[in-house]
């Protein structure tokens, strides 16, 4: 009690006003029934991932050395010499795998269930920028491991930002910092990877969850419009969660240890390059037309995709038929994007 | 129906806390894990031979004989039938001791320290003994153990 | 599933599996996919050196090499093998130093600190100057500069030095590493033991050892230390493993001739008397090989492998006996002669003549084939003791008796014009039932001796018998043998080549050997082409 008093004279908040706002926000916070469901658990996996990200990236700055001597040789240190590097690598490089799979598989949830739309067009938007900032960060820390397939995946994807129009070479030059991928480019992928991006995610998060508390969670048709509260249901559900997320990354680090690769070598390419699994289906898109077509075509996807909340209703006066097509043109994202997926996957 | 529900009280009692230990222990294990990779380990010290003289060196000329492990000065001093072998870095502050064969005697110009023919103190400031390395005998060659260490960047 | 206390259960549950989850973590180890090079201290002698050396570009990547040996970690640097005194051989200052250096560290500055080794070498046969004491005067048939760097570059192993030391370490410990794996590479023996005169590394890479070797070995960590009391650590031998290296109860030696038996590389084989006094008798030196044998294989099969080799040995004697029998002869009926300058001669009809064909033929019979024959023998390499040995071994002696026939010897010619096939054995026999493979059924019913001379047997026992009281073979040996005699109808196989299961497996294949042939016949041999020769019918 007395050092209660102690800090409340020196930090003077409204203690009682604070427990109130706590018990309002957190511990009260109204959730609808259907969430007990665990299929709707999708949207917080990737914020807890997200967490992990934060914590074992920052470990892993304790020894990554981002310069093309080092950056190769000190991954190597920390998977093969440091105590439980393996581990804490596995950790951010699984965690970077589930984080986009469980932001597809959230989207694709709240594609279906229509929760994008009005009043929540803005979340949907902020959502999708989100995903694809999550694209860029996996993109840049793979980069960081400046092995051959990172580095020429690196090479080849920072390529493509070329064919942006007007500012595609002022873009290209500057996350390379250089006309080819140097010294400058791994610092300043690291920046971007490690400061950068994370501050800008962290808060499209921290808007995306509160224009979520303020509109409430939408709530799916065929469930009553019931709630509970956070504590303790909630709460422990985000617990389980966790720990279930934790025990996976470690048993998939323990079971398929992330490698090391080769070193880097800018005079040799690899004969079969790939990138990671999440840009195989554009990858795929990308050898089959064109690069310009391939773009642009992507390009107008990805806006057409952002600002669905939007379209949608033009498409439409009636609700049952914006349904139609939303789900039409759902399900044929989803089977051309695994279609690519797999297609890349086999094929050498 | 008191008695049935302290039962259950206590069943309930017993679940929640090996629920929660459970809980505990796997963040304990976790921040272990994380605490670990912080702490680089410590490796236990090594050692390989490094030879410094051959015992005929000594046969008419008994004085101490310098050689350098590295950048280090070493003393090769050989008394009755063994061999002492120390590091020639003044125990007071880090300078270079040197022999006076006419003085018997270690001196270091730095502060006048003084040490003996075996590396002990014997005037001046400083604090102990010359250090000493451990010394193998192998076939009338002398050998020091002489830690490992390895080009590296992490060593 | 809803209820809070499910969800108690779950946290409980989860909270367990993370726990073996991370302990699971802590307890794997990673493999290492690289290490590091032990940190070395370089003297400030040698750093003087390395200096120069460098900023001169002089030989650097012997410097190189020497970072990476076992010296540069132990303290051993330039001026610790390179240390000369000014009247020394070999002393000179180096260019823009005052530092006297010796150019050629012999085997007495390796003996410094490794005085077991080079003294062991110098009771080698690798030290031996037998090429100089009866030697064949090289210059008469190779000019002296092929020479150079043909004879005197492999035999610098045994050059004794204006010090008097003799040998050169780093014919096989390769400066400056010194690496033991390079010494070990069957190929460092190779470097000289190859070749039509003694094909010791190709008779390795046909042996089995060999072929395991090469197939398996790229892994392998050949910088192992070898010590007495400890298991070879190696699946299959290399050179060293059986001549010099240590196992369960032998030490590693630097003499390789401690465990041969036979002078199998001279003229005639015979039991070996290198320094008896310390090394033994010959018996006591195949112990020593038996040892090593037994660190892999059962007595049984490598006493009589090695009993069938010391025969191989014993028969070449008699092969050999002829060939000096017929050069003396001829010779001494004027038919050869000798090279010969003020009184010296420069030939030897039973050694090294070259000038006629009998004398030729005869150096091949023992230089080349000879002894392809006998190490092939002992070395498991098959094709070495048949088709590069006796078969060409055999065809020479024929051809001198067919030169003896031809140039009047009345003896010769009544061999060379017989029709009785013991015309090719012109000389006695040693033999054992069956051999060290396993116990053939059919291969013994053919040969010609073993159906024309019922006295057959009774002829090998007396010569191996000879051969045995002459100390040549030893008790053990004896007995092997007298085993093999007494049950050679078993070990021949004799016993079973009549009987029914193996004749059905051998009709097999005769019936197929006869539909081969007559097929071979009906496509090819019955052809006759419409087509004349075009020879025929050529006016000359």
């Amino acid at each position: 009690m007395k050092f209660k008093e102690w800090l409340l004279e020196r930090f003077p908040i409204d203690y009682e006003k604070f427990v109130e706002f706590n018990e309002k926000i957190f511990i009260k916070e109204p959730i609808p029934t259907h969430m007990k469901k665990w299929l709707f658990v999708m949207g917080a996996t990737p914020l807890i991932i997200f967490g992990f990200q934060v914590l074992t990236g920052l470990f892993l700055t304790f020894y990554f050395m981002p310069s093309p001597e080092m950056a190769y040789e000190s991954i190597r240190h920390i998977t093969e010499d440091v105590r439980m590097g393996y581990w804490i690598r596995g950790l951010h490089r699984w965690g970077a795998n589930l984080m986009i799979i469980s932001l597809l598989l959230h989207m694709t949830r709240v594609f279906f269930t229509h929760a994008y739309r009005k009043p929540r067009e803005l979340n949907w938007i902020i959502g999708v920028i989100l995903f694809f900032l999550t694209m860029t960060i996996s993109f840049t820390g793979y980069s960081l491991t400046y092995n051959q397939l990172s580095y020429w995946a690196t090479t080849v994807g920072t390529n493509m930002i070329k064919e942006v129009p007007l500012i595609g070479d002022l873009m290209l030059f500057f996350l390379r910092g250089g006309d080819v991928v140097n010294t400058n480019t791994l610092t300043r992928f690291y920046t971007l990877h490690v400061m950068i991006l994370p501050g800008i995610i962290f808060f499209f998060i921290f808007l995306h969850i509160v224009i979520l508390r303020l509109h409430g969670v939408s709530i799916p048709e065929g469930f009553e419009e019931k709630y509970y509260s956070f504590y303790p249901h909630h709460f422990y559900k985000i617990i389980i969660a966790t720990l279930f997320l934790l025990t996976l990354m470690s048993t998939l680090t323990v079971v398929l240890p992330p490698g090391i690769g080769i070193p880097a070598d800018p005079s040799v390419t690899p004969t079969h390059i790939k990138p990671e699994w999440y840009f195989f289906p554009t990858y795929r898109f990308l050898k089959m037309v064109s690069l310009h077509v391939g773009i642009y075509a992507t390009a107008a996807f990805v806006l057409v995709f952002t600002f669905w909340p939007f379209i949608e209703p033009l498409l439409s006066k009636e609700k049952r038929k914006q349904t139609i097509f939303s789900r039409t043109a759902g399900v044929l994202t989803l089977i051309i994007t695994l279609i690519l997926t797999i297609w890349e996957t086999i094929v050498i | 129906m008191a008695e049935e529900d302290k039962k259950v009280n206590r069943r309930e009692f017993f679940f929640k806390t090996g629920v929660f230990t459970a809980l505990g222990l796997a963040i304990l294990a976790f921040f272990r894990n994380l605490l670990l990779y912080i702490f680089p380990e410590r490796k236990e010290k090594t050692f390989h031979k490094y030879l410094v003289a051959h015992e005929k060196e000594f046969k008419k000329d008994k004085r101490p004989k310098q050689i350098n492990i590295g950048k280090t000065p070493v003393f090769v001093v050989p008394y009755d039938d063994h061999y002492k072998v120390m590091s020639g870095i003044c125990t007071h502050l880090g300078c270079i001791v040197k022999w006076e064969q006419d003085k018997d005697r270690f001196f270091c110009p730095c502060h006048k320290g003084e040490f003996d023919r075996m590396g002990n103190v014997i005037g001046g400031p400083p604090p102990r003994p010359l250090d000493e390395f451990k010394v193998v005998v192998e076939n009338h060659k002398v050998y020091v153990y002489v830690e490992d260490k390895v080009r590296s960047p992490w060593a | 599933m809803d209820t809070v206390k499910a969800q108690q259960w779950l946290i409980g549950i989860f909270s367990i599996l993370l726990i073996v989850a991370l302990i699971i973590v802590a307890g794997v180890e990673m493999k290492k996919s690289r290490s590091f090079k032990p940190e070395i201290e370089i003297d400030d002698m040698s750093a003087k050196c390395i200096t120069c050396h460098e900023k001169k570009g002089i030989a650097v990547k012997q410097i190189d090499a020497w970072k990476e040996s076992k010296h540069a970690v132990s303290g051993t640097g330039c001026y610790e093998c390179h240390e000369a005194a000014k009247d020394d051989f070999d002393a000179f200052t180096c260019t823009g130093s005052d530092i006297l250096i010796g150019r050629h560290p012999t085997p007495k500055d390796c003996a410094k600190c490794h005085e077991q080794q080079v003294a062991e070498f110098a009771d080698s046969k690798h030290a031996h100057q037998f090429w100089l004491l009866k030697n064949a005067d090289r210059a008469v048939f190779e000019n002296p500069i092929a020479t150079r760097h043909g004879c005197e570059q492999c035999h610098n192993i045994g050059n004794i030095w204006p010090d008097g030391s003799v040998g050169e370490c780093d014919v096989c410990h390769a400066k400056h590493s010194f690496s033991k794996s390079v010494a070990r590479q069957p190929e460092t023996c190779g470097e000289c033991h190859m070749g039509p005169d003694h094909p010791q590394i190709e008779i390795y890479l046909e042996s089995k050892h060999g072929n395991i070797f090469k197939a398996k070995s790229a892994h392998w960590d050949m910088n192992y230390t070898s010590k007495q009391g400890e298991p070879i650590p190696l699946e299959v031998p290399v050179c060293t493993t059986c001549h010099m290296e240590a196992n369960e109860t032998q030490p590693l030696t630097h003499n390789v001739s401690a465990r041969l038996a036979w002078e199998s590389q001279m003229t005639w084989s015979f039991r070996t008397v290198w320094n008896e006094e310390e090394l033994g008798n010959w018996q006591k030196k195949r112990e020593r090989m038996e040892a090593i044998c037994s660190s892999c294989h059962a007595p049984d099969f490598y006493k009589t492998y090695l009993l069938t080799a010391d025969l191989v040995n014993l028969q070449y004697n008699e092969i050999r006996r002829q060939f000096v029998y017929w050069t003396k002869k001829l010779t001494k009926n004027g038919k050869i002669s000798r090279l010969e300058v003020n009184g010296k001669f420069y030939s030897d009809p039973v050694l090294n003549g070259w000038d006629e064909d009998p004398e030729h033929l005869m150096y091949y019979g023992w230089h080349h084939e000879g002894r392809r024959f006998r190490m092939g023998a002992e070395m498991m390499g098959a094709d070495f003791t048949q088709w590069h040995g006796i078969w060409e071994v055999q065809e020479d002696l024929m051809e001198v008796i067919k030169w003896a026939a031809e140039h009047g010897d009345t003896e010769a010619k009544k061999i060379a014009e017989s029709k009785h096939p013991a015309k090719f054995i012109t000389y006695a026999l040693y033999d054992m039932p069956g051999n060290a493979w396993g116990i053939p059924t059919k291969t013994n019913t053919t040969p010609f001796v073993y159906n024309n001379y019922p006295d057959y047997w009774d002829r090998v026992y007396k010569n191996v018998e000879a051969a045995y009281q002459r100390g040549l073979l030893s008790d053990e040996q004896w007995q092997i043998w007298l085993d093999r005699y007494e049950n050679k109808e078993y070990y021949l196989g004799n016993k079973f080549s009549n009987s029914p299961v193996v004749d059905s497996t051998f009709n097999v294949y005769k019936k197929r050997n006869e539909y081969d042939l007559k097929k071979m016949k009906e496509q090819v041999i019955d052809l006759v082409l419409p087509g004349k020769s075009f020879f025929k019918g050529r006016k000359f």
